[in-house]
């Protein structure tokens, strides 16, 4: 494959300086992943996932090593250029959805849009994206509380894929699902993956993992085979 | 934008809350502004009543240090000046006109069977009287036995022109006729005549026995000079330094003394309204701060997917601004009512009310209400815009 991959990590460590002494969360991570994949990151607790999902989703930079999205190194990167990366490239999708309780469904999954137009949008976008993710039209003026556990997780994965970003970056997407609603939920990711949506999911259930291409197992800090 | 949309329903979801720190601002602004209307329709209320007296010099006799008090009777303390030294004045402050003064109190009867009332008759030159005071009604007396009364006297004794009054006692010093009314002028540095009588220079020597000793000459100062022609004439009769002949006041400097004097009261009332705004703010501040603290988790979300520290700040300094301007707008309306009520009943007329000095004190309070809001507002939006996003998304 020619095309340049989506993520690249190089050698990567990160310490966390505490009073008792330096933890170091990732001890020289090196992956790419390339743009059409389906990765999981599987790995105990107090692997260094965690740390590994908030470098992917530059919500934090590495101690040493470097991270490139898209190309483009994030070590050096500000604040402001940081966030705009996120807003722009990357797509995030929680375990617990997270969407905002004061805004309604479509004002929910517009928002990254508004962001990145500093203007009104046009609320068709939205509609279109989460008839693609299934969700009913009726849904689309109800505030986030009226929907189920399933319909509001579809309405984070539009919210995710709004703004067309290179990755989809999913922490758990299923762990507050039950099994079958979970199951409706991969099946839609899959479908996105088959579309051509990159995707990176964090999980500690090999059964979620199955769904992927390809998993990275992490342990200590390191990726192990 | 979206931001002010989450502020405005933040706002609604959290009425109770919201409200009660709008009310502190209420509170805050109508305690500002309705002192400030307090204190400037009793400024508006003393101008009112003091006359036009920003272009006299006043002279009285030197009564051993400080000045006389308005309306008082230079002749009770049998001080007089004398012809030469209102000479001397008004040598010294031509080309104005140096008005020398008569004054007395005088028991009078209006009409047969009256009541003996007792009022003040002030006397004056005929020729300079016009300088002096304006008449309403009838003419200016130029005769021995005709006089000009104020228009209180006029209306509590119910006189008219060409109405009669016995002087004296026993009506022993004659009977003037009124010939004219004179216009209110309210309190005076010089001369009180709304309550008073004046009669010519001649009539009042001829029956109280004077010659060119008189209780005060007044100055009327056409270039507004005033501080010129008092240093002037004190230095021309208060020369020697052990014996002082005149106390000289300035009407323009003690007016604005007076101004001054208001001035610092309606200050200092107002910044005792404005702690009450000091505490609206700190309930403001603790608003926020909770607005913030419950919402730590939304602004991790915010911020991971990609809304920048400044927004994240606007959210809130919006929120800030919507308790201080409609906190801030109803504080305004309710501080114009109040200053309506304050006024009618503290100084028993609201016609002072609709100024543009009163405006400012509503535009001030409310101002600063939006201040305070604003400025209690921003280190609770400066703290949410810079939580660590990881931190804040792991918050439950």
């Amino acid at each position: 494959m020619n095309e340049q991959p989506v993520m690249v990590f190089r050698d990567v460590t990160k310490v966390y300086p505490l009073p008792a002494g330096d933890v170091t969360a990732l001890d020289g991570v090196s992956f790419q992943v390339d743009r059409g994949e389906f990765i999981s990151i599987m790995g105990p607790s107090g692997s260094g996932k965690s740390t590994l999902l908030n470098l992917m989703g530059c919500l934090d930079i590495p101690t040493t090593g470097d991270i490139f999205i898209s190309g483009t190194r994030i070590g050096d990167m500000s604040d402001i250029e940081l966030t705009n990366l996120r807003r722009d490239r990357i797509g995030f999708i929680f375990q617990y959805f997270n969407l905002f309780p004061l805004l309604n469904i479509i004002e929910n999954v517009t928002f990254p849009m508004m962001l990145k137009s500093q203007k009104a949008v046009d609320p068709q976008k939205g509609k279109d994206v989460l008839r693609s993710v299934q969700l009913e039209d009726s849904l689309f003026t109800h505030t986030p509380t009226e929907l189920s556990g399933g319909q509001q997780q579809r309405v984070a994965i539009a919210r995710a894929l709004i703004n067309n970003p290179d990755i989809l970056l999913c922490d758990e997407p299923t762990g507050n699902l039950d099994s079958k609603t979970g199951a409706g939920i991969m099946d839609l990711m899959t479908d996105l993956n088959r579309n051509g949506t990159t995707i990176i999911m964090v999980t500690h259930d090999p059964h979620i993992a199955e769904y992927s291409r390809r998993t990275i197992r992490i342990a200590d800090g390191r990726i192990v085979l | 934008m979206i931001f002010w949309e989450i502020a405005k329903r933040n706002i609604r979801i959290n009425v109770l809350r919201s409200s009660l720190a709008m009310l502190g601002i209420v509170i805050g602004v109508v305690a500002i502004a309705s002192m400030g209307i307090l204190g400037n329709s009793l400024v508006a209320s003393v101008a009112d009543s003091l006359s036009s007296v920003g272009d006299s010099v006043i002279v009285t006799p030197y009564s051993g240090g400080g000045m006389r008090g308005f309306g008082s009777t230079g002749s009770a303390v049998n001080l007089k000046i004398t012809d030469q030294n209102f000479q001397q004045i008004k040598r010294v402050a031509a080309p104005n006109i140096a008005i020398p003064v008569y004054q007395t109190s005088e028991h009078m009867k209006i009409g047969v069977g009256s009541d003996d009332i007792v009022a003040i008759i002030y006397g004056l030159p005929s020729d300079d009287v016009p300088d002096l005071l304006k008449i309403k009604e009838g003419v200016y007396n130029n005769g021995n036995t005709g006089c000009l009364i104020g228009p209180t006297f006029a209306k509590d004794h119910n006189l008219k022109v060409g109405s009669r009054i016995s002087i004296g006692t026993d009506g022993d010093k004659g009977t003037l006729r009124v010939t004219g009314i004179i216009e209110e002028r309210g309190m005076s540095f010089d001369i009180s005549t709304d309550s008073a009588l004046v009669v010519t220079k001649e009539w009042f020597e001829n029956t109280y026995n004077r010659n060119a000793d008189y209780d005060q000459v007044v100055v009327k100062v056409k270039d507004g000079d005033t501080a010129g022609v008092k240093i002037a004439i004190e230095n021309q009769l208060n020369k020697r330094k052990d014996e002082k002949i005149v106390n000289v006041m300035d009407s323009k400097a003690t007016l604005a003394t007076i101004y001054s004097t208001f001035g610092m009261v309606t200050t200092f009332v107002t910044a005792i309204g404005g702690i009450s705004m000091i505490v609206a703010g700190v309930s403001i501040f603790n608003v926020m701060m909770m607005s913030v603290t419950e919402r730590i988790k939304e602004i991790g979300i915010m911020r991971s997917i990609g809304t920048q520290k400044k927004e994240v700040m606007s959210m809130f300094i919006y929120e800030a601004a919507i308790i201080g301007v409609v906190g801030s707008t109803i504080g305004g309306v309710m501080s114009i009512m109040a200053g309506y009520a304050i006024s009618a009943l503290v100084l028993n007329t609201t016609k002072h009310l609709f100024t543009i000095a009163n405006a400012l004190s509503v535009a001030e309070g409310m101002g600063f209400g939006i201040v305070i809001c604003l400025a209690c507002g921003f280190y609770p939006a400066w703290r949410a815009a810079n939580l660590n996003p990881i931190e804040a998304l792991r918050h439950e």
